[in-house]
């Protein structure tokens, strides 16, 4: 590395350094089932990208449909695709 | 940012930013347990005077995948991010996916599937943000970030996430395309195309570990009924029969190769209910019907299923794995972030 910040333990390995890339959490934000949410107040980064994962979720019996979403500035738009078979979604939404 | 720290890498990406939490390496975690959802199996006689007792059980189904069992140690009510190490990569590798995200009291219970048996066995790389994890240590130098509260939400000590790759990948629609089967036998096996999405090429596919809940599912069924009545040397005779086998698909994953990333599904469930009865009267009278889906004597045949203790004993949700037919859910993309297990090792 010529350039840059290189953060080593205390062997001598790199933990860390301008040389990687990494996703920053920038909020997580919970959808409750059956219902559509926006969330504002979401943090802006150049790049962003959304997960979406079922909590507490086996599919067993119900069809288990998880909420749609558009990340467009500040609000995360959230949207139940069933009235009464969309389940309680966790969206981690990252930056960089 | 009017004070605090911003770092970004030379593609204008951020790195480090004092505002907000950065995942940091929990631990390696190995599995508590394997298990699968038991087969879902009900039907009438076995062998019946009249009519077809042609697979009366799970013929020509394919094989269900299996579900490790882990135990993460992250305390906080911030879903860890839980990176797979799969047991192969390549295109003849399983696909693997987390299933289940779940807290439990102070830790969360994580459910890895994988498409098919192996001996050998996924691990998991887990990451969460520092006030969900032990983050004590003896070591004294490094770099550390603390937000405008004063909480800290970076430390260099405690191997924050480095990711080398990711993108969007969406599942396919149906696990299996064609025809799901003719009369008594069945054709339900996954067939459909995997899909796929590239990331940055990489060094080593063996060394690397990717995040990406599984969201999609897909159910498909084949129904088949017949039945006959008439006289023979005299005597009336009736019968019917009446059968739904089922398949229940999660979405799950590999690395292909350095640089391409895939879903497909794996067999997480599977059901066979029938119903053959030899009659002479009223034979006719809904009980073909009422063994296919939704009807009473299918209902009452998971039901018994369930209380017989079938699911307890291996520790997963009861439930009928039938959810809709021939469709499947939640396929659009989702995200992944590919890392590398050697950073961590």
């Amino acid at each position: 590395m010529s350039y840059g910040l290189e953060i080593s333990d205390s062997s001598g390995n790199t933990t860390f350094s301008t040389a990687d890339s990494t996703w920053t959490l920038l909020g997580v934000y919970t959808s409750n089932a059956d219902t559509s949410t926006d969330h504002t107040g979401v943090p802006i980064m150049t790049t962003r990208i959304v997960t979406r994962v079922m909590v507490d979720q086996i599919s067993g019996d119900d069809e288990s449909y998880v909420h749609t979403f558009s990340l467009s500035g500040s609000t995360l738009t959230t949207t139940r695709p069933h009235a009464t078979e969309t389940v309680k979604t966790v969206f981690m939404v990252f930056g960089k | 940012m009017a004070y605090g720290l911003l770092i970004k890498n030379d593609d204008n990406e951020v790195l480090i930013d004092s505002d907000y939490p950065h995942y940091h390496f929990s631990g390696k975690y190995t599995h508590d347990s394997v298990t699968q959802v038991p087969d879902i199996s009900y039907g009438g006689v076995a062998n019946a005077a009249q009519g077809s007792n042609a697979n009366k059980g799970m013929e020509n189904m394919p094989s269900k995948g299996e579900i490790y069992v882990f135990t993460v140690p992250v305390d906080g009510t911030t879903p860890p991010m839980c990176f797979i190490k799969p047991t192969s990569s390549g295109t003849s590798a399983p696909y693997t996916g987390i299933v289940l995200t779940k807290q439990v009291s102070d830790e969360w219970e994580i459910h890895v599937f994988q498409s098919t048996v192996t001996s050998a066995s996924p691990v998991l790389y887990c990451f969460a943000p520092l006030s969900q994890i032990d983050n004590t240590t003896s070591t004294t130098y490094g770099l550390k970030t603390f937000n405008s509260s004063g909480v800290a939400t970076f430390d260099s000590r405690f191997k924050p996430l480095r990711v080398v790759g990711g993108g969007d990948i969406a599942s396919p629609g149906l696990a299996h395309t064609g025809s799901n089967g003719s009369g008594y036998t069945v054709s339900l096996g996954i067939n459909c195309s995997s899909s796929e999405t590239s990331f940055t090429t990489q060094s080593s596919a063996s060394d690397l570990i990717y995040y990406c809940p599984s969201i999609a599912s897909a159910c498909q069924e084949h129904t088949f009924s017949e039945s006959d009545s008439g006289f023979h040397s005299w005597t009336y005779y009736a019968w019917a029969r009446g059968d739904v086998w089922w398949c229940f698909y999660r979405s799950c994953f590999r690395i292909k190769s350095t640089s391409v990333f895939e879903a497909n599904y794996g067999v997480y469930a599977r059901g066979h209910v029938y119903e053959h009865v030899v009659d002479s009267t009223n034979v006719f009278a809904g009980l073909i019907l009422g063994a296919i889906t939704g009807g009473a004597y299918f209902a009452a045949a998971i039901a018994a299923l369930i209380a017989s203790g079938t699911f307890t004993s291996a520790d997963l949700d009861g439930g009928n794995y039938l959810p809709y037919e021939n469709s499947y859910r939640n396929n659009s993309a989702n995200a992944f972030i590919i890392s590398k297990a050697s950073y961590y090792d």
